[in-house]
């Protein structure tokens, strides 16, 4: 049996919930979302490492049209984001749209009906208009390691914890120092015998301004709705100012220099530890990371930091690329996620049966960071050039819930059945996003990035200006850059 | 030399105006269809203080030129400043319609120019400016040239802070937090001569004149040009139109990415919303 549905949503982390959640307000409840697991949440339902946080504060965020006024924390715990999106996913009346364990395995425009047709783990749909909303960091990356299958530990990723897997005075290993694994590694390091981090290039850590909200506050904030945004705004444009850093402004980077060293010659008394430490390339090139617990839990007498890749596994033994060889009983990869080729590029064929993955070989491209030529009637969350290195993510997914929201009232006004983007704005707004991308951290900084696309050398991931400049730029629909039929 | 804007370095020149020496510095690259635009500081201030994250971030765009304003051998009044901006602005865009900016004096200035140009003045943007020095003004001022004359740097620092910054951004720090903005305050007798100045400007008849497309930015928890004074001048310029800022007068370093948006959105395209409106504030 086959659903049709005018509109089929793929994905419910915050991007989904929030575009359906916008439509449904407004009145519009013809839709169905799919999920491949059994919850909402996706990247917070993902990663339960111990540790796990967000690195903005949660008053930014969340859904600026679903504010909350008691967050524990300034930073809350990872487990309470997940909780505060599967409430809004109940409260707005989402669940009975959702089909759980329904994983994506191919989606194909059907030319002579015009629609698309959507294979899954769970029978097959066709749907008029389908959104993407599968996430940036949805899929897990493992480096190519020699000998990796050999090990006979315990070894999983950091967002597939096994929460049964005893690790209690073992020897641990985890693999990487990025976003994850300065959450992971102090709560590894509080239980291990011993632990040693195999870290490839050290990152840049500024202290984390965490604190409790009081009860007062709490209350506060639900009395007065207006602090709440105020607090909204001060922490966006705080985080905005940090923009400038990636295009290499001097007063910023001084700035961020001074914060940066002087947290880690704070922290850090142990000169060969700090020598590890020391990143060698310039700041804002990698994601630039808070924690105050980091550098404390490297100089306790169970971890030893490896500043060196894991190149060979040989049984339960690890060896560096320096040389350094340990006998551990568990791998944790904390390596990261698939950003430049999106899981789902190879699943989704448009027009003449091309997938999104040929379509992209010489790297990630959208209109308006959204819609893809030769893919009608597709929309694309959190995709090409979506990433924020500084600021909040939620910005850009609402900018982008209100572009789809408009596309598909332009639609149902026209009665318009294609739409579809015009190859030359398509290829005029790449243009003007190279042009943004000049001159940045990412392109000049002297590092390896995951917002680079390793085989053009093209900023795909990363939106290369201020978070403001992505609303201004691509938070409305505009029917001119589109063909319709 | 020694002012650092931008990572490649930028044009500098100098001239002299009345018998003050007036620094101006120039991306000259125009990367696109806007005007340049040409930045005058504040009270005490200079391009590297004032406009460290705003020169390097519009330069990304189109061309800027910031001017530092210099101490006349003769008496110093709003016109000389006046002659200083003219006289860059000829020098160096000799050609062009502009897009003018002024941050505080630096917005008096601005518009006593725009008045006097408004050929060249195509584009002006006033943040945290005024028309007539009130009362409240006098007091501060009062206050600050006693503690000025009483040789407590000290006080006089702190003063500063506790009027230039806004209330909810300084009491959300700690004292250990805010010991830089204390000890970055530096006042030179051109500083006290600009507190002068500031002591009895009236530039309300001249406002008349200005026929540029205006953007006034006023900021809302401000103690040292409280924004009723933008409010005035978005009363009185006839092509106006108005936003507002959650900081203190120190929007420069409060929310210099705000700021740096209504720029920037203003100087793309300044009819984008017509005179006479409030546009409104980003809601993140």
């Amino acid at each position: 049996m086959t659903n049709h549905t005018p509109l089929l949503i793929i994905g419910t982390g915050f991007a989904g919930i929030g575009l359906a959640t916008k439509l449904k307000r407004r009145g519009y409840d013809d839709f169905i979302m799919i999920e491949r697991a059994d919850d909402v949440g996706g990247t917070w339902r993902d990663n339960r490492y111990p540790g796990a946080a967000c690195d903005v504060p949660s008053h930014l965020y969340s859904y600026s049209f679903a504010l909350k006024s008691d967050w524990s924390r300034v930073f809350a715990p990872a487990p309470e984001i997940w909780e505060y999106i599967r409430q809004c996913a109940r409260d707005e009346g989402l669940m009975p749209h959702i089909h759980f364990n329904t994983t994506l395995l191919e989606a194909s425009w059907d030319e002579p009906s015009a629609l698309w047709r959507v294979v899954t783990s769970n029978g097959e749909y066709t749907a008029d208009v389908v959104v993407t909303a599968m996430g940036h960091l949805a899929d897990e990356k493992y480096p190519a390691i020699e000998g990796i299958e050999s090990f006979t530990g315990e070894k999983f990723h950091s967002a597939r914890w096994d929460h049964d897997a005893q690790l209690d005075g073992k020897r641990i290993a985890v693999v990487g120092s990025g976003a994850s694994a300065v959450q992971i590694i102090p709560e590894m390091a509080k239980i291990a015998g011993q632990l040693v981090v195999f870290q490839r290039s050290a990152p840049y850590v500024i202290p984390r301004p965490d604190r409790a909200y009081t009860e007062a506050e709490k209350r506060r904030f639900a009395r007065d709705p207006e602090s709440m945004e105020a607090l909204r705004s001060e922490m966006f444009w705080g985080m905005e100012n940090n923009y400038a850093q990636r295009r290499a402004i001097p007063r910023s980077i001084h700035e961020a220099y001074k914060v940066a060293n002087g947290h880690r010659e704070a922290q850090v008394s142990d000169p060969e530890i700090l020598a590890k430490v020391t990143p060698d390339y310039e700041i804002g090139c990698k994601r630039v990371l808070i924690s105050d617990v980091y550098y404390p839990a490297l100089q306790a007498p169970n971890v030893h930091i490896e500043a060196a890749a894991l190149e060979k596994v040989d049984g339960k033994t690890l060896i560096s690329t320096a040389g350094n060889v340990y006998e551990v009983d568990a791998v944790i990869f904390a390596t990261g996620f698939e950003a430049i080729e999106p899981p789902f590029a190879p699943l989704i064929h448009g027009r003449g049966g091309q997938s999104l993955s040929e379509y992209w070989s010489q790297g990630m491209q959208a209109l308006d960071s959204t819609t893809v030529t030769g893919f009608p009637n597709l929309f694309i969350m959190n995709g090409p050039n979506t990433g924020l290195g500084h600021n909040s993510v939620i910005f850009v997914i609402e900018s982008q819930i209100d572009y789809i929201d408009g596309a598909l009232q332009y639609m149902s006004e026209r009665g318009a059945t294609v739409l579809e983007a015009r190859p030359e704005a398509e290829a005029e707004y790449v243009d003007a996003v190279s042009d943004r991308a000049a001159g940045t951290v990412w392109l000049n900084g002297g590092c390896k990035n995951w917002y680079v696309d390793y085989r053009t050398n093209r900023l795909t991931v990363t939106w290369p200006d201020f978070a403001y400049a992505f609303r201004d730029s691509n938070g409305e629909f505009v029917p001119e850059h589109y063909l319709t039929a | 030399m020694g002012v650092v804007l931008t990572k490649e370095p930028v044009d500098e020149g100098e001239l002299v105006v009345d018998g003050a020496s007036v620094r101006f510095y120039d991306s000259r690259e125009s990367r696109g269809s806007r005007n340049p635009i040409v930045l005058i500081h504040g009270t005490t201030g200079s391009t590297a203080v004032h406009f460290g994250f705003l020169f390097p971030m519009l330069a990304t765009r189109q061309r800027v030129v910031s001017i530092d304003l210099g101490q006349p051998t003769g008496e110093l009044t709003i016109d000389s400043f006046r002659r200083q901006v003219e006289a860059v602005i000829d020098r160096v865009l000799p050609d062009e319609s502009i897009t003018l900016l002024g941050y505080s004096l630096g917005a008096v200035v601005a518009a006593t120019v725009a008045a006097a140009r408004p050929e060249k003045i195509e584009n002006l943007i006033l943040v945290a400016g005024w028309a007539k020095t009130d009362a409240q003004q006098v007091l501060r001022n009062n206050v600050w040239n006693a503690l000025y004359a009483s040789g407590d740097k000290d006080a006089l620092a702190q003063f500063t802070v506790f009027c230039a910054f806004g209330h909810p951004f300084v009491g959300a720090r700690t004292m250990l937090e805010l010991e830089p903005a204390i000890a970055a305050v530096n006042v030179t007798e051109f500083g006290v001569a600009q507190m002068r100045v500031n002591r009895d400007i009236d530039i309300v008849d001249r406002l008349g004149a200005i026929t540029a497309n205006t953007l006034v930015i006023g900021c809302q928890f401000d103690q040292m040009v409280p924004n009723r004074h933008s409010l005035d001048l978005f009363g009185a310029i006839e092509n106006a139109r108005y936003t507002e800022i959650p900081s203190g007068h120190a929007v420069v370093f409060e929310r210099p990415a705000e700021l740096h948006k209504h720029v920037d959105n203003f100087a793309a395209d300044p009819r984008r919303y017509p005179a006479g409106i409030r546009i409104p504030a980003v809601k993140p």
